[in-house]
């Protein structure tokens, strides 16, 4: 079958009763996930990946992925009603969007915002649906020291670009790639840094990590918060649409954060937040009035709004073709695909094209069900924020205990997450991003057979990783994105601002 | 900055705890020719840069405002630590106590002291919460979750048998 059929044969799979079911829980529940304060995108796959155990893998990652694009799609309104947004990459729509909120116009916010995601996404599935098959591709042709060089690409763009200090990103990383080589090395068959636990011979397992430093550091982090006071919620008033005048300078931020996003978004590193203050940035400076920004423009929430979407769907381009994640909730993302027995990558668009092309598909299905979850329902998702914060942290710490207890019934391993929950509370108050991290860990395994398994074909010859054209161009780009942030002092006024990146 | 330079310490510290381990690890004549030790080398090495990296970064950074005050940071570590060892405890206890009564017990201490003052919903939320999450991972999602130890299991057994009596009714009509 050619891949136009592959695609029109996916919809045949996203439309399957169960499967449009499991994409409208994965939503629906993404939507709930990026509301509430304390959890991102991360943590939210991570604590749901125990419900989908048992299901069909394509159904289970259609409602993974529904839950990722959800999140992202509604972590938009608790910036506009409580100037918190539930997500980094919403922080650039807090800015007018709180403000509109306080205009009277919380209404035309969160339209807007939903509308403007709504394009965006269907902008960049369409992106994601074209890009796919030639990326996969050239991706066909890479060898092991190829593959290990763009990991060591991907791994450097994502340190120097997350946090505020590349060394601190390099840190993070090296220290995935360290908890990677925990447990049997699977081609000599040693055990490494067990130190003679048996738990730890399978190595630290994806989930204890993820949900320890996204899920329960988070709520250490969002404690410390609740103590020192709380933002007041504004009520939703006013209809929930746009006026004209509101539509005509919507529509342009619209467009151009949507290219933005889904740009930054198939970069490793870059990512949906920094996409959002591109965006933002952007539409200051075309605008006939940049000193107005910050106090209520809508263009200051319609650009940032779609290129915070357009880049989630741009990062599933590196997941689904190269099998490389982009940011920490892809990697997450890619966690579970493992974690079900698949190995994502350009193989994946020979073996199983069903499952991709069902994936994908399922998007565009996804996105209309956010649309009218976010417009005409708003309202009653709204009703979330009401929950005491002190009753929902406490929640989710509970509902932490039963995901990773569900992984291997083993008390230890909770331990263990809440080791990891410390060190994800200490990460954040001194800045070491968590992305990288988890992005290592999720690929360390990968990385070392490939680095060996290019060495054993050269006979133990470390040329072989500047052997070809494609080798030397992504090595140096891994050196230009650890060099970047010290040469060029100016890039860093981008990044100050939100401490994590899409986590 | 400072707190900058005992990152970069105890980075240093690991790196050379990860290599002292990684030395410790037998290698056979067996598998590839780099064996398991090669790539775990670098690892330590890359570390090393890494932090050598963040000492150069605090050298131009030195001129920068002091940290908030110590006091407040000593409140949340409190806080936090409070919060660490009852979680901790909740763990311990799991697998003894069972799912139900642990957690039951674990939301009511932490509402309690996260959301002063509102007894009733605290304990309603606590218990509630508690209940239908087992329900529903355990009966509806099949989840395995601990029943506890014989005299704390009853609870859970309880549970289970109004659960059973209730979808047996609904299915009987």
């Amino acid at each position: 079958m050619d891949t136009f059929g592959h695609i029109i044969n996916g919809f045949n799979v996203a439309l399957m009763p169960i499967n449009l079911w499991y994409t409208f829980l994965g939503c629906f529940m993404g939507t709930i996930i990026g509301i509430l304060p304390g959890i991102g995108p991360a943590a939210g796959i991570g604590l749901l990946i125990p419900i989908t155990f048992g299901m069909d893998p394509t159904s289970a990652l259609i409602m993974m992925a529904g839950i990722y694009y959800g999140a992202m799609y509604g972590g938009s309104t608790t910036s506009i009603l409580i100037n918190t947004p539930g997500e980094a990459s919403s922080v650039m729509t807090a800015l007018d969007g709180y403000q509109m909120a306080k205009n009277g116009r919380a209404g035309a916010a969160l339209a807007v915002s939903a509308i403007a995601s709504f394009l965006a996404d269907t902008l960049g599935i369409v992106a994601l649906t074209l890009l796919a098959v030639p990326l996969a591709a050239i991706a066909l042709k890479f060898g092991p020291a190829e593959y290990f060089c763009l990991m060591l690409f991907a791994l450097a763009a994502v340190s120097s670009l997350t946090g505020k200090s590349a060394a601190k990103g390099i840190i993070s990383t090296v220290l995935g790639l360290m908890i990677a080589t925990i447990g049997i090395d699977l081609q000599s068959g040693q055990p490494r840094y067990t130190m003679g636990v048996p738990e730890l011979q399978d190595g630290v397992g994806f989930l204890i990590v993820v949900v320890g430093m996204f899920a329960i550091g988070e709520v250490f982090s969002n404690l410390e918060e609740h103590i020192k006071g709380k933002a007041e919620i504004i009520r939703l008033k006013g209809r929930l649409w746009l006026t004209r005048e509101e539509w005509r300078r919507s529509i342009m931020p619209i467009i151009r954060g949507g290219l933005i996003g889904f740009f930054k978004g198939v970069l490793p590193g870059a990512g949906a937040t920094i996409a959002t203050m591109l965006s933002y940035t952007v539409e200051k400076r075309v605008s006939k009035h940049p000193e107005k920004f910050g106090t209520g423009m809508i263009e200051g929430v319609a650009g940032p709004e779609a290129a915070n979407n357009a880049a989630t769907c741009g990062a599933m381009v590196p997941l689904l073709t190269l099998g490389i994640p982009g940011s920490g909730a892809t990697a997450v993302l890619m966690g579970a695909f493992i974690m079900y027995g698949i190995q994502p990558g350009p193989l994946l668009f020979e073996k199983r094209p069903d499952l991709v092309w069902g994936l994908v598909d399922s998007m565009y299905i996804g996105n209309i069900m956010l649309l009218i979850l976010n417009l005409p329902l708003i309202g009653i998702f709204v009703r979330i924020l009401y929950i005491p914060t002190g009753i929902l942290l406490s929640l989710i710490l509970a509902i932490s205990a039963i995901g990773v207890y569900s992984i291997n019934g083993n008390t230890l391993e909770l331990q263990m997450a809440l080791m990891f929950g410390i060190a994800g509370y200490l990460f954040r108050k001194i800045d070491i991003p968590l992305a990288p991290m988890v992005l290592a860990l999720v690929l360390g395994g990968i990385m070392e057979q490939s680095f060996r398994q290019a060495m054993t074909i050269s006979g133990a010859d470390p040329k072989v990783f500047v052997g070809s054209a494609i080798c030397i161009i992504l090595l140096i780009l891994a050196a230009v994105m650890v060099l970047l942030p010290v040469v060029l002092p100016r890039l860093r006024a981008l990044k100050e601002g939100p401490e994590d990146l899409d986590s | 900055m400072m707190r900058d330079r005992i990152i970069g310490a105890v980075a240093l510290l690991l790196a050379a705890v990860y290599l002292y381990a990684t030395k410790q690890i037998p290698t056979l004549e067996i598998g590839d020719p780099l064996g398991p030790k090669a790539f775990p080398v670098l690892l330590g090495i890359a570390l090393i840069a890494a932090a050598i990296l963040l000492f150069v970064e605090t050298l131009k950074k030195d001129d920068a405002p002091p940290v908030k005050a110590p006091r407040e940071d000593l409140r949340y570590l409190w806080l936090i630590g409070g919060v660490t060892v009852w979680t901790a405890l909740y763990f311990w206890v799991f697998d003894h106590a069972g799912y139900l009564l642990s957690t039951i017990v674990y939301l009511l201490v932490l509402t309690a002291g996260f959301n002063r003052g509102k007894w009733r919903a605290n304990i309603l939320t606590s218990v509630l919460f508690a209940l239908g999450s087992y329900i529903l991972f355990v009966r509806i999602l099949g989840v395995t979750l601990p029943k506890g130890v014989p005299p704390l299991e009853s609870l859970s057994s309880a549970v289970d048998a109004v659960w059973a009596f209730a979808a047996k009714a609904i299915r009987g009509g």
